[in-house]
């Protein structure tokens, strides 16, 4: 079913009085915040059937970052902790497929269980996690079970209203923050962006829109790609979705058992202004400042001292951007870096490797001025 | 009101939202993206100087097809690689034209022409609760060539606040919008705040705090406040609240009154001495009066109330509210100048 002809004329009213700025009280059909709200549970209830409670057992909390990224900070300066649950995920498939976001699994737990709409549970298996978009795969053994129906992916415009649903404060119905579609195509393309509050009250549930049809799958998503990297902007109005073709393309491999893990160059990096004959005014740039042994920038031939200009062809500001673009860059892909070496630039193809096939780095970085010393020979 | 109905309807998109094709195409929009259609190909964001080792951003807008920009002063514009990059991801070196200390304002221009961009409309018909979007480059999720974020709210004040940085009280007395939307992350800063129609009635505040609250302001500031900016005809005075602003003459200000000094900044501002035949004298000020209010603005130490006092002009007709005992007493009081 659709939206009711009541509840579409109740919201075609309310933009039309808020449009015109001045809402008028003598209008016998002006719109009301129960015609809104009438418009809001609708399409909740809608998507209500698809959305599974998840809870865990076991696991400890997540403590060492991912290589060359930060632990998420919460605001006020303090480490965040993974709390008890439950969380959210999306029944993607009739026949046992269920959605979710990795961040739901950061504690590794040891068992997990599935509580569908209707009351029924089951145990989940976690088949597979996508790192890059921090989506997860579950399965469990049930049947007939009600699928989540998507919205027209041509038809997400920036403006629209978007509400995210989850299981993670408990209670008899999906809770639910109300905003808009505020970009699309972000983090290299990989996701929507919306204003609607997101949390770990709702990562892993689904972000729908006025008809109850699903847009994308709440996930955390900034920051420089570390597990829980994202969740310090949770209810920020800053949150991300992963868009059906995201989730399409991953679930096939989750579903094989395959996890998605996003690529590391081997290097560490700072800001470093360039050796300048001219006064002032040259900007800090990224300077490779040690190479991890062994790793694809040593095979790659990358040395401290040189300067990165570009990822793929397009210009690097700074460090924690480059970091951020590269954690959506997938293990196994070929990258171009442009780069800087004594006044030359050249691209460097490098192949992306996982976090675990890169080495230790056998020097501290150098500390001090610039480095002079662009000839020097790599670390051994 | 009809009218707005009928041109509002024939402005949006019919949006057809069913999935279902039995069910009868809606005749309604879902969402405000007509509004950001119109608006966000003028909203630019800017790169400027170096703070601490990442890049500075924030957002301003296009406000002429010959490459006006409209933003809020800052350090970030102290660069001499102050860079805009526009809508549809073209890049342009940024000039800056000219800088309000006091409303904190900067207009810059970039080389373009025929250039997607806003003009200002009043921002007075927008009521608390009435929708507003505001747009902007937010932790610089925007990266390369993509497009400003955009966020939905409503107006939720508006209102003449005190306003620090820092714990230091900023000179701009005028009015702010305040906003329920998120407008105080860094790179906001210089964004559109626009109605539901896509019109540009403000531009959003850099990273305050309200004086009243101690926490962080989601505001914007007025069209009304922005045009002379515009025009090149603002003074960098103040804004100063209409009843100060208007009537008297020049001069300092004088009432005439000595308040105690007890050697600490931060005390109430008792009447020590009322000077024989002054102002205050006339209007019954009296010793060991604790002023409270000057005009229903609340004074609440030395330090407001001569910083009040300072900003009143000779002849102007002022209401001073003071607690005498357990009375409090309100008095008219024509404001003298500052005897020789």
């Amino acid at each position: 079913m659709s939206s009711s002809p009541i509840a579409l004329a109740a919201w075609t009213c309310l933009i039309v009085a808020v449009g015109a700025m001045s809402t008028d009280q003598s209008v016998g059909d002006a719109p009301t915040d129960a015609d809104r709200a009438a418009v809001v549970r609708a399409a909740v209830a809608r998507v209500a059937p698809s959305i599974v409670t998840i809870e865990t057992i076991g696991g400890v909390q997540p403590v060492e970052p991912a290589p060359g990224t930060q632990p998420a900070r919460r605001r006020g300066g303090t480490e965040f902790r993974i709390a008890d649950g439950p969380t959210s995920g999306l029944i993607y498939s009739a026949d046992g497929m269920i959605v979710s976001s990795s961040f739901n699994f950061a504690r590794d737990p040891s068992v997990i269980t599935v509580v569908l709409a209707d009351g029924r549970r089951f145990v989940g298996r976690l088949l597979a996690r996508d790192s890059i978009r921090r989506l997860a795969l579950l399965r469990i053994d049930a049947a007939d079970l009600p699928a989540a129906e998507w919205a027209d992916p041509a038809g997400v415009q920036v403006g629209q209203y978007a509400m995210a649903c989850g299981r993670g404060f408990g209670g008899a119905v999906p809770s639910v923050s109300v905003g808009i579609v505020s970009a699309l195509r972000r983090r290299s393309g990989h996701a929507i962006q919306t204003d609607a509050k997101l949390s770990p009250a709702n990562y892993g549930g689904p972000l729908i829109d006025i008809d109850g049809r699903v847009l994308g799958i709440c996930v955390p998503l900034a920051g420089g790609g570390g597990e829980l990297a994202g969740v310090e902007w949770y209810d920020s109005g800053i949150g991300f979705a992963i868009p059906r073709a995201g989730v399409e393309a991953a679930v096939p491999r989750l579903a094989r058992g395959e996890n998605i893990e996003p690529g590391r160059v081997g290097v560490l990096l700072e800001m470093k202004a360039p050796e300048s004959e001219e006064e002032g005014e040259a900007a800090p740039r990224v300077q490779i400042v040690g190479v991890a042994d062994p790793s694809p920038a040593r095979d790659a031939g990358l040395r401290p001292g040189d300067a990165i200009l570009a990822l793929d062809g397009a210009a690097v500001g700074d460090v924690p951007e480059l970091q951020r673009r590269l954690s959506d860059v997938e293990a196994g892909t070929v990258i171009t870096l442009t780069i800087e070496r004594a006044g030359q630039s050249m691209d460097v193809k490098v192949k992306l490797a996982a976090a675990r096939n890169i080495g230790s780095f056998p020097q501290p970085p150098p500390v001090g001025p610039p480095t002079t010393q662009p000839e020097r020979p790599p670390p051994s | 009101m009809n009218a707005a109905m009928v041109g509002l309807l024939l402005l949006v998109p019919l949006t057809t939202v069913a999935s279902d094709p039995d069910t009868v195409p809606p005749v309604m929009p879902n969402s405000v993206a007509v509004a950001v259609e119109r608006a966000l190909p003028a909203v630019v964001k800017l790169y400027g100087a170096t703070i601490g080792t990442a890049y500075g951003y924030g957002t301003g807008v296009l406000v002429s097809a010959d490459g006006l920009v409209l933003t809020i002063d800052s350090v970030l514009l102290d660069a001499s690689n102050l860079r805009a990059v526009l809508h549809d991801g073209r890049r342009f070196r940024a000039e800056v034209v000219r800088r309000d200390p006091v409303r904190e304002l900067a207009l810059l221009r970039i080389a373009g022409q025929r250039l997607p961009h806003l003009t200002l409309s009043p921002s007075q018909s927008l009521l608390p609760g009435d929708g507003v979007l505001i747009a902007g480059n937010a932790f610089k999720v925007a990266e390369g060539e993509e497009t400003v974020s955009v966020f939905h709210g409503v107006l939720a004040a508006r209102t003449r606040l005190e306003l620090r940085r820092r714990a230091q009280p900023l000179d701009y007395a005028g009015e702010v919008l305040v906003i329920d939307a998120i407008a105080s992350n860094p790179g906001m800063a210089g964004g559109p705040l626009l109605d539901t129609r896509g019109r540009l009635v403000g531009v959003i505040g850099p990273i305050v705090e309200a004086g009243a609250t101690n926490t962080r302001l989601n505001f914007a500031l007025p069209a009304e406040e922005i045009e002379p900016f515009l025009l090149g005809t603002a003074s960098t005075r103040p804004a100063e609240p209409p009843e100060v602003a208007s009537g008297g003459r020049g001069g300092k200000p004088y009432l005439g009154i000595r308040l105690f000094r007890l050697g600490y900044q931060k005390v109430a501002a008792y009447v020590d001495r009322v000077a024989p035949g002054s102002p205050a004298a006339t209007a019954g000020v009296r010793r060991d009066d604790l002023v409270v209010a000057i005009d229903d603005r609340r004074v609440g130490s030395i330090d407001e109330y001569e910083r009040m006092v300072s900003r009143l002009r000779p002849g102007q007709t002022i209401r001073l509210t003071v607690k005498r005992g357990d009375d409090v007493v309100e008095m008219k009081l024509v404001v003298g100048e500052q005897p020789q």
